[in-house]
């Protein structure tokens, strides 16, 4: 019996930016992916070779292991290839018009037709020499930075601005949608300006600070984090393994969030339920309690802070009469005040680190900054840096050097040839959660603060940019990153932009029929990373730094290209101009074919090419690099800074950890939301988005909308097999999978709410459905649904209705404050009432005839009418 | 030789890959002669039984894999005979039991037989093929070079074993089957099945402050699985009191702290776990 006719690898990672993951065998029989399995590297390594790190604790042993730990997400993947919701072929949208009326207002309800590449590039090439020569080419926004599959020389993001590149005499030369750090709000608005740590603003650096918690610490608080969940599309398993290690040593595990998340779960040993983004709240307490007590380093204070004064004339009342106490922090946190006293003690008396995985209802709330710098004042009333005491994270090891496992003596990287986002500080932008704004208002001028990125420094914050200044609005839209809608803050107001008459043009490269795709005027389709060769770096996984030569798995299904061919096609049809657009295809592909773009990928991997050739790469279709010698002798996270600050000054003004943020009081000395030392903030700059506000008589609920269990943000929401899984989807009594509401046997009590009910969640800004799921998995008053479910509107725009449960539909559309252009997507307010779904199916009679397969979800066929 | 599986729930982190890739192997993909394609959605030859436990701010959730247990004495192979049809469900060498698809196919009466006999739930039925369906072990991939079937290999834990019974040596003396088939003489094995918790803190609500180092006694009823069962701990410095793994039972639960008049609740714990919250004790005098 045949299993296979041949296995590839190919990395199933869902972060994209060129940063692989999840290295996968794929098995092909007759043409088709019949299995997708761990690649066990102790089939051509041995750990020796490897030099192989591990920690040793008292006779317990933790390894990095020898195969790949692929999450459920990866190994389900084939269906996302074959799945009928895969955009097919070139579409048009029925009712646009190049040559006469565009009618933006039906984007999102009108159907599409197929046509073919060649009149789909020939429009597209009309259309931008049309835009060029009309306003020039600052009025196309590049929407192309989004997570996705993760490709390297076939994209996947960014690929059209390579070509608008060749337009014109500079590169640059267009409006390109920044994105901000949109899962470390807090940290690179507000830590950053507390310790200095670049560019993500979390501890920078982190190394061997697991091993030094399993060796020295007592506890790791989990605040908000959830390695079960969140690093899934980045690296895997490891996460979760380690996780086992610090239970089997003993290590306490503390989570603080308002869910029990799928890591608290399994690990807790125990859960402080806290409303959501209320910890600014607890956190002020908890430093109460250690300041009236006594409980804190004093010496460290004064030796490697500067301002704690600052803080202690706040926490003690002096500045506004309220003194922060436990019992003052219980009322808007939920923490009864005998358990923040305990747990202040119990953290002031053992050796504590802080763990983070990004996202969680911590660090993209409202002023998500204060939360994050009071992280960094509690760590510092601690010795941050002594032995035991550190932040580190779950997700992205070695994204910018931050790595707390042991490192490799590589870490390669294949940008040589990477064909996808520049990362770099455009000329012309707009912040991507501004975008809305940017349309929308079109007599204002928009003012904001910094590049945005995640990748500029501290004091790129304090520099001043507008839109549009001096140049064109936008009239044109190109997106290969198609999940605004569903991904960022205030979704029913993108689309209003969308619909807005003066985009002229929508275009959306992608490979599925979903979120934002369905109001584009023409789709390009485009295909997975099993149809395409590619190369892959993946540094992320916790064991081995890897690169992966990925060959092509199968052949491309229905009409796809990759999208760095597909913008290729585009730059064919340009050529035909002439003048400016004459050899723009020998241009954008630098005249380099795919075996040319390995070579000069692999020849920039900054690995010795001496030690590893090509030819070895290349037959050995991955190679492994061992840890790097004598990793032990690293110094722990903030061990340096801990030991001798003067000597190890931190990237601050002042070199010290400054709990005033000297940076922040002398370039934004108005600021009362940001001030120069972090504050429990109860309404400001835009936001009413508290349980004592008065938007709460009317929605009563903050809600937890977490990172995604079952998907990658936007991405995995139609694979049959997670959505049968009960945390997934719940099914309504139309048969129609929901996305989960989570909701306490208290509320479901009090709003008639049973498991499997259909219910709305709503707010001035719109509603959206879910399915009902009655669980002690929350806290009372609280209520839970995971964001980035896939759309499926029944009323666009403001007010709008989604039955697919988008809840970044109707979060706040106001940055995290006025001065720090940050999403807010978690701990908004909601209210919850059960829904009548055949009441609605008679209202939106046309949305609920769609083509929909429960397996799957919506499929391409509910909107392509030819 | 007997091949068997070993499942401990202490290393599960209910990722589900077990039962996703058993779809990946099985969904859509013919192997016969061991196994027919299974339908796309709806069957879960390698399920988790997922279970939330507990109460706020004490809750967990237990992740049990399930498979067919290959029973030594299998209810579906006695099932098949009793239906004249003993040749559609047969034990390999190795002691997987497979149902045969070809000898079982357009049998309706058959396949639902076959799936009210099994007592783990563990055997679907495939109305387009008139079809009983379940786990087969992976027996193709492993008769074609494979040493263990999808779900162990795609464990990030090695929660899930397989190998040859006698290898698995004293693990096995700890081990425990579920309890529907625990008289069958299954070959899925198990380590760390949940039992019951009950959890809560000591307060001195007027003092306003948690009781740290307070004895707290778990004493069980009469008759229940816990029939004297006792335990004893003392507060920890949050002030909580947690006994985990206890046998499904009614207990009383007696808080004693010095100074402080003690404290009785009753503990039912024959259904569910149970959170007794924050329990305040009254000073003397």
């Amino acid at each position: 019996m045949k299993i296979k006719d041949k296995t590839v690898l190919q990395n199933l990672g869902s972060c994209g930016f060129g940063g692989a993951s999840n290295v996968s065998c794929v098995d092909v029989l007759d043409g088709r992916i019949v299995r997708i399995r761990p690649l066990h590297y102790d089939e051509t390594y041995t750990p020796e070779e490897l030099n192989e790190w591990h920690y040793d604790i008292d006779g317990h042993i933790f390894r990095p292991g020898m195969k790949t730990l692929l999450p459920p997400l990866a190994l389900a993947y084939k269906k996302r290839a074959y799945s009928p919701n895969r955009v097919p072929a070139p579409l048009i949208r029925v009712d646009w018009d190049p040559n006469g009326e565009r009618n933006p207002q039906n984007r999102g309800i009108s159907g599409y037709r197929r046509i073919s590449w060649d009149e789909a590039t020939s429009i597209i090439a009309a259309e931008l020499v049309r835009i060029h020569d009309t306003y020039g080419n600052r009025a196309i926004l590049v929407q192309g930075e989004g997570h996705g599959e993760t490709k390297v020389i076939s994209g996947a993001h960014g690929c059209q601005s390579m070509l608008l590149d060749q337009i014109g005499s500079e590169p640059d030369n267009y409006t390109v949608q920044a994105r901000q750090p949109d899962s470390w709000e807090g940290w690179y608005w507000g830590a950053k300006h507390v310790w200095g740590c670049e560019s993500h603003g979390q501890q920078n650096p982190q190394d061997n600070v697991i091993w030094d918690i399993s060796k020295n610490g007592d506890a790791v608080l989990f605040w908000g984090a959830d390695p079960e969940t969140t690093p899934w599309g980045w690296g895997g398993l490891q996460p979760s393994r380690v996780c086992f290690w610090f239970t089997e040593i003993g290590i306490r595990q503390i989570h603080i969030a308002p869910d029990v998340n799928y890591t608290n779960a399994v690990h807790a040993d125990r859960w402080i339920p806290v409303y959501p983004n209320t910890d600014a709240a607890l956190q002020l307490a908890i430093a109460y309690v250690w300041l009236t007590e006594g409980l804190y380093q004093k010496d460290y204070i004064q030796t490697h802070t500067v301002g704690f004064d600052w803080f202690e004339y706040y926490l003690l009342g002096r500045e506004d009469g309220v003194a922060k106490t436990p019992e003052w922090a219980a009322e808007k946190c939920g923490v009864p005040s005998y358990r923040i006293k305990a747990f202040a003690r119990y953290w002031a008396t053992h050796l504590v680190s802080i763990a983070h995985c990004n996202g969680g209802g911590f660090i993209r709330g409202a002023y998500s900054h204060e939360p994050a710098r009071l992280e960094v004042y509690l760590l510092a009333m601690q010795g941050l840096g002594r032995p035991g005491v550190n932040q580190f994270k779950f997700i992205e090891w070695v994204l910018q050097g931050i790595n707390p496992l042991p490192r490799s003596k590589y870490d390669p990287v294949l940008y040589g040839s990477y064909h996808g986002w520049k990362m770099h500080a455009s000329k012309y932008f707009i912040p991507k959660t501004m975008t809305p704004a940017a349309i929308l208002n079109q007599e204002e001028n928009l003012n904001w603060s910094g590049h945005v990125l995640c990748s500029m420094n501290r004091v790129d914050q304090f520099e001043g940019f507008e839109f549009p200044g001096d140049g064109p609005r936008i009239h044109m839209i190109w997106s290969d990153t198609p999940c605004w809608e569903t991904c960022w803050n205030g979704g029913n107001l993108y689309q209003e932009a969308l619909r807005h008459e003066s985009i002229e043009f929508f275009l959306v490269q992608h490979l599925w029929m979903e979120n934002d795709t369905l109001m584009a005027d023409i789709i390009l389709p485009i295909s997975t990373v099993f149809e395409l060769r590619d190369v892959a770096a993946d540094i992320y996984n916790g064991q081995w730094c890897t690169l992966v030569y990925e060959d092509q798995a199968i052949d491309a299904i229905g009409e796809s290209k990759g999208d760095y061919e597909a913008v290729g096609e585009v730059a064919k049809a340009l050529e035909k101009y002439g003048g400016i657009y004459e050899g723009i295809y020998e241009r954008y592909t630098k005249g380099r074919d795919f075996d040319e773009d390995v070579r000069i990928a692999y020849e920039k991997a900054e690995i010795p090419l001496d030690v590893y050739p090509l030819e070895k790469f290349k037959e050995q279709q991955y190679l492994l690099f061992p840890t790097e010698e004598n990793w032990q002798e690293r110094k722990v996270g903030f061990q340096a800074f801990y030991e001798d600050p003067e000597a190890n000054p931190l990237k601050t003004p002042t070199g010290k950890l400054e709990i005033y943020s000297t940076g922040l009081a002398e370039n934004f000395p108005d600021d009362k939301i940001r001030g120069p030392v972090a504050h429990w903030i109860e309404e400001g700059d835009g936001h009413e988005e508290r349980i004592g506000s008065n938007r709460a008589k009317a929605y009563p609920h903050l809600l937890v909308s977490n990172h995604p269990r079952w998907r990658v943000h936007a991405q995995h929401d139609d694979i049959p097999w997670t959505r049968e899984i009960r945390t997934c989807k719940v099914k309504g009594p139309d048969g129609y999978l929901y996305e989960p509401i989570w909701v306490h046997p208290q509320e479901a009590e009090k709003y008639g709410l049973k498991d499997g009910d259909v219910a709305e969640l709503f707010n001035e800004r719109g509603s959206v459905l879910g399915g009902v799921y009655v669980t002690e998995r929350i806290m009372p008053g609280v209520l839970y649904q995971d964001h980035g479910a896939r759309t499926d509107i029944l009323k666009y725009g403001a007010g709008g209705l989604d039955r697919g449960g988008a809840n970044n539909l109707i979060c706040p559309s106001a940055t995290s404050s006025r001065n720090a252009a940050g999403e807010v997507t978690n701990g908004f307010l909601v209210g919850i009432r059960k829904a009548d779904v055949a009441k609605l199916a008679a209202e939106y009679p046309e949305a609920f005839a769609r083509d929909y397969d429960p397996a799957v979800g919506l499929v391409a066929s509910a909107r392509i009418v030819g | 030789m007997t091949k068997a599986f070993l499942i401990d729930l202490s290393h599960c982190n209910g990722c589900y890959n077990c039962q996703i890739v058993c779809k990946d192997e099985h969904c859509g993909q013919s192997w016969l002669p061991y196994a027919e394609a299974q339908p796309d959605t709806g069957q879960f030859w390698s399920r988790i039984d997922e279970r939330v436990r507990g109460q706020v701010p004490w809750v967990r959730v237990s992740y049990i894999p399930v498979i067919c247990a290959h029973c030594a004495e299998a209810p579906c192979i006695a099932a098949a005979a009793a239906a004249g049809k003993p040749e559609a469900v047969y034990r390999r060498e190795d002691g997987l039991v497979l149902i045969d698809p070809e000898a079982a196919r357009n049998n309706a009466e058959l396949a639902q037989k076959l799936v009210a006999s099994c007592p783990l739930n563990a055997i679907y039925y495939n109305e387009e093929l008139q079809l009983a369906q379940k786990c087969t072990g992976c027996a193709h991939l492993l008769d074609n070079g494979w040493t263990i079937p999808r779900c162990a290999d795609a464990c990030a834990h090695d929660a899930i074993q397989f190998k040859e019974e006698a290898e698995f040596g004293a693990l096995l003396e700890k081990a425990e089957a579920l309890p529907a088939v625990a008289d069958l003489g299954p070959k899925v094995y198990y380590l760390h099945l949940p039992k019951r918790f009950v959890a809560g803190t000591a307060v001195d609500f007027a003092d306003d402050e948690v009781i740290i180092g307070a004895t707290v006694e778990l004493v069980s009823g009469s008759g229940g699985a816990g029939g004297g069962f006792q335990a004893s701990q003392e507060t920890d410095e949050l002030g909580d009191f947690k006994f985990d793994q206890v046998p499904p039972d009614v207990y009383t639960v007696v808080i004693r702290a010095e100074g402080y008049k003690p404290l009785e609740v009753t503990a039912d714990l024959t259904e569910i776990d149970l959170s007794v919250g924050d329990l305040g004790l009254e000073k003397l005098g």
